[in-house]
């Protein structure tokens, strides 16, 4: 498993990849920043971390896939994915391997948006309970999306159709939330609870306030569990079909 | 010892490989022949534990693929079809990510991919992205991957495919040194090749084997007599009065008039017949003193053999029916077959 997840790593990293879509989120961080400090106003000069984490949630969209896309699509595609099976690894150590590499560059990526907070404790003050439960959310929320990027580059060999699959169905998982709310949803409340339930949106809002519900990282992690685990299945079950 | 037992393989509904069975010696190399779409890939990805069966059994070194994947895979070395490597990386790192999946101990990596990198002569493009390496250095390092922690058993997809015929020699002189400690099996739709490297040979057409045996077997089985090339200087008639008295001549095929008193003689000999009677027409020749020039039994062309093998007609399901041809014997088969509906008709009428 940790000889997948160097190799993972160096791809990522031996590579420009892992840079320039750290660069991609620090640029967007920053935009989002200064628009936070653009609308400071007098007499208070306030503004929320996590607020910035909400706004950057909704272009982060667009990076997840970017990041998963290769993950098993470019294995098929060139043929690397028979020197995998072909050794002495169990598929579940390769899934994990490649997983943990993922979420490293996420790390990597959270870790340089680390930079404003420490600029705004130079320069002001900063409430860190609530930035610390922002940051554990915006984990939380990455890693799942991780999870379903993954799944989604096993079903394909072509990376780029991972990558535009992956935004459709984190861009459902955005609009869930106000799709649930809408007149039509509410005629029918427990269909909307349902719908709510899948919501990830509002779930990071609670971290974003400094809440860390039990309830919420159930959902995250029994989220990243299925994902993992219909990733197996749906390696298993192509060397079966397979033609 | 590797034994397959009964593989099969359905693409669908569409069946690859037929019931397959054959085992591979240790220290053997076993060639596995047959044309383009034979059904080659498919039962040797299924051998190296990448597809999962329809049916049957494969046994490595005691270890079953299907139910003990992980212990069969450690005495496997695989190279397939096309070299499973990674273009965005450098050679180096290649080979030390592949001795970690294959888990050799991080203190012994370094020489292995050492060793590996000398023996296939890569170590002078160690440092180049595989990406820009050419299709021949690319299979190399394919080829360094599948040998990377000395596994007993070789599986080796058509390896000498897109290389110079300098680099075909390298690689084939290297397939049969590996025979010293390791068991080898070697597909290839190149006879000439199979005959040079292969201890024994598995055909293999539509699915279905052909035949399992020594190449020699095979032309002897296969190809009938053997031709007798004699060029000689002197006397013709005298020459052809010798040659044709004999033993073991069947015939003189042809004779070509070469200019300066130099003829050819083409002489079929009988079944069975070989050195002993070329020395006979050597030493009757000199004796007689006509000097020889060129002399040489000319085997069968095994070309001829191969496209003869797969022709045959889809029926014939293995060795044995080969054999049966040959040699007719009585068929217990067809004895059992005749039992077994009797003994269900009795049932029936019960």
């Amino acid at each position: 498993m940790f000889s997948v997840y160097k190799k993972e790593l160096q791809s990522f990293f031996y590579t420009p990849f892992a840079y320039v879509i750290t660069a991609l989120f620090i640029f967007l961080f920053t935009y989002m920043f200064n628009a936070a400090l653009g609308d400071l106003k007098q007499p208070i000069l306030q503004f929320t971390f996590p607020d910035i984490f909400y706004n950057v949630i909704f272009f982060f969209i667009f990076l997840i896939p970017i990041l998963t896309m290769r993950t098993f699509a470019d294995e098929r595609k060139f043929g690397t994915e028979v020197l995998l099976m072909t050794s002495p690894v169990s598929v579940i150590q390769i899934i994990l391997g490649k997983y943990l590499a993922n979420l490293t560059v996420f790390l990597f990526m959270i870790a340089g948006s680390a930079l404003f907070p420490i600029f705004t404790y130079l320069h002001g003050t900063l409430i860190m309970n609530q930035l610390i439960c922002a940051y554990i959310g915006f984990f939380a929320w990455g890693a799942m999306f991780i999870a379903i990027g993954m799944l989604i580059s096993s079903f394909t060999e072509n990376s780029i159709i991972a990558a535009v699959i992956g935004e459709i169905i984190m861009f459902a998982f955005m609009f869930i939330d106000d799709f649930s709310r809408t007149d039509f949803i509410m005629q029918f409340p427990k269909l909307q609870s349902v719908l709510y339930a899948f919501a990830a949106q509002p779930r990071f809002a609670y971290f974003s306030q400094g809440f860390i519900r039990l309830s919420d990282l159930v959902f995250f992690a029994s989220t990243i569990i299925i994902c993992l685990s219909w990733n197996y299945i749906a390696i298993e079950r192509r060397r079966w079909k397979r033609g | 010892m590797i034994t397959i037992e009964k593989l099969t393989k359905y693409y669908g509904t569409n069946r690859a490989v037929n019931n397959i069975s054959f085992t591979i010696n240790d220290n053997e190399i076993l060639g596995f022949l047959g044309p383009n779409g034979a059904g080659k890939s498919t039962t040797m990805n299924m051998i190296a534990g990448y597809l999962p069966m329809s049916a049957g059994k494969v046994t490595i070194y005691g270890s079953d693929i299907s139910k003990a994947p992980v212990a069969a895979k450690k005495n496997i070395g695989y190279l397939p079809e096309i070299p499973p490597v990674y273009p965005d990386m450098r050679v180096r790192e290649y080979l030390s990510f592949c001795a970690g999946l294959k888990r050799i101990r991080s203190a012994e990596r370094k020489d292995e991919i050492a060793r590996v990198m000398k023996l296939l002569k890569i170590e002078d493009v160690q440092d180049k992205l595989i990406k820009n390496l050419s299709k021949g250095y690319k299979q190399r390092v394919g080829f360094a991957q599948a040998l990377l922690g000395n596994p007993k058993f070789l599986i080796l997809d058509e390896p000498t495919v897109g290389l110079d015929p300098n680099q075909v020699i390298e690689v084939r002189n290297i397939i049969k040194d590996l025979k010293k400690d390791h068991s080898v099996i070697f597909s290839s739709h190149i006879l000439s090749e199979v005959s040079a490297v292969c201890d024994r040979v598995v055909i293999i057409n539509k699915g279905d084997i052909k035949a399992v045996d020594t190449i020699e077997n095979l032309e002897k089985k296969l190809g009938g007599s053997l031709t007798l090339r004699i060029k000689i200087k002197g006397d013709r008639t005298k020459a052809s009065n010798i040659i044709e008295l004999t033993d073991g001549v069947q015939e003189i095929v042809s004779i070509d008039a070469e200019g300066n008193d130099f003829y050819a003689f083409a002489v079929k000999l009988k079944e069975g017949a070989g050195d002993d009677t070329k020395n006979n027409i050597m030493a009757e020749l000199i004796k007689h003193g006509i000097q020889i020039s060129e002399i040489y039994t000319e085997k069968p062309d095994l070309e001829a053999v191969f496209v003869d093998m797969i022709n045959r007609s889809s029926k014939n399901n293995g060795l044995l029916d080969l054999l049966d041809e040959i040699e007719p014997v009585d068929e217990p088969e067809t004895e059992s077959d005749e039992e077994s509906a009797a003994d269900e008709e009795k049932e029936d009428k019960e």
